[in-house]
């Protein structure tokens, strides 16, 4: 994006017409391709009739189009920060600030490790606590066999 | 109070003792808004990540659950803030200019859209609450206005709930901006004292992009969830 050479009475940058108008159509144009992208009938079983069994391989896409969706956000996101924001045109301490809020919001999703990993470090004991959102009876699901806890009531049972 | 850099302009503003020139007050002041706006993106980032866990876990059923959304009209809304924040924008270049009569428009101009989300997004909730579609003890799933509608009535009620929780507090946040930038256009109207430069605008300006960010994200999770 052109950058602008005006500046109020004060100093500070004043971003150009020029700049918003730009940022403001780019981002009408990533809200029409996110709806494009999500609505696309990329998985519809009629989209699939009469194609290559090895090409039906690829009818499970949900995973693309949620990163896909998920991309052009962060892009929007980007430049509503960078020029509307005025991030771009601000100190080094302003972008500092600007940076880690989001870069925090990044890192809370280590915790999903809590939650993926459940499986691969059963808890001896705790098969039967009641279920939440990711219950830990997903051993089994993941196919770790029972005899992981020697001794307890369920081993050899769901082998 | 003392200041620094006494000048002959009495309108300039005034620079007070702590710092070393109205640059530095500045950034101080840019700086505490944006402290102030990572608080609140770990306050809806700890939604996200709830969101997150359970799409992942039923990725299937929320889609089920989320044809009962109205993405048009959602899609309406997101167009309508990414105008508001551009106005908003143009309200913050008009008091850089000095130019209040423009920054004034565009600052109604933004309330306007603001007003606008809040209509739209009454006219998508109201039927919900009639199809009890609520989490509350009058939940039904399937919807009574769609009865071959799939997927289990617990996870329906945990999606729900992330969606009315999730975009009622962005409405919240919509409803607060609102509030604030209807005060600081009737403060430049009225000369008020604590608007001695841009710098009240560019707050509320950040806070305002702030929730459309909010909405950027919300809107392909909820309305947008591909099969």
């Amino acid at each position: 994006m052109a950058e602008t050479e005006a500046h109020s009475e004060h100093g500070h940058h004043v971003i150009s017409d020029k700049v918003l108008v730009q940022t403001f159509v780019l981002l009408l144009i990533l809200m029409i391709a996110t709806i494009f992208f999500a609505r696309l009938p990329l998985d519809g079983p009629k989209y699939f009739q009469g194609l290559e069994p090895q090409l039906r391989g690829f009818q499970n896409l949900w995973p693309l189009t949620n990163a896909i969706a998920v991309g052009i956000a962060i892009w929007k996101t980007f430049y509503v920060i960078q020029n509307f924001m005025g991030v771009k045109y601000s100190t080094k301490l302003v972008k500092l600030w600007a940076v880690c809020g989001f870069v925090g919001f990044g890192l809370m999703y280590i915790m999903f490790f809590d939650y993926a990993g459940r499986a691969w470090e059963p808890v001896r004991g705790w098969e039967k606590e009641p279920s939440t959102a990711f219950p830990r009876d997903r051993v089994t699901d993941a196919g770790i066999p029972y005899k992981l806890y020697p001794g307890t009531e369920e081993e050899g049972k769901k082998e | 109070m003392a200041v620094h850099a006494p000048t002959l302009d009495p309108d300039a503003p005034v620079v007070y003792e702590q710092y070393e020139d109205i640059d530095q007050q500045q950034e101080t002041y840019i700086v505490g808004m944006w402290a102030f706006l990572v608080t609140e993106v770990m306050m809806f980032g700890a939604l996200f990540f709830v969101y997150s866990l359970y799409r992942w876990k039923f990725q299937e059923e929320f889609f089920i659950y989320h044809e009962h959304l109205r993405w048009d009209w959602a899609g309406l809304n997101t167009l309508n803030l990414l105008t508001s924040s551009f106005f908003m924008a143009k309200a913050v270049q008009s008091a850089q200019l000095n130019n209040s009569k423009k920054q004034r428009k565009f600052l109604w101009a933004t309330f306007a859209c603001g007003g606008l989300f809040l209509v739209i997004k009454a006219i998508e909730w109201i039927p919900k609450f009639q199809t009890h579609l609520v989490p509350n003890n009058t939940f039904h799933w399937p919807p009574v206005d769609a009865p071959g509608m799939g997927g289990s009535p617990e996870h329906a009620r945990i999606f729900f709930s992330l969606y009315f929780t999730m975009t009622g507090l962005h409405g919240l946040h919509v409803v607060i901006g609102m509030i604030a930038i209807a005060t600081l256009a009737l403060m430049v109207k009225f000369k008020a004292k604590p608007i001695t430069d841009y710098i009240p605008t560019e707050m509320v300006g950040l806070y305002w992009h702030f929730v459309d960010i909010a909405w950027i994200f919300l809107y392909p999770c909820y309305y947008l969830i591909p099969k």
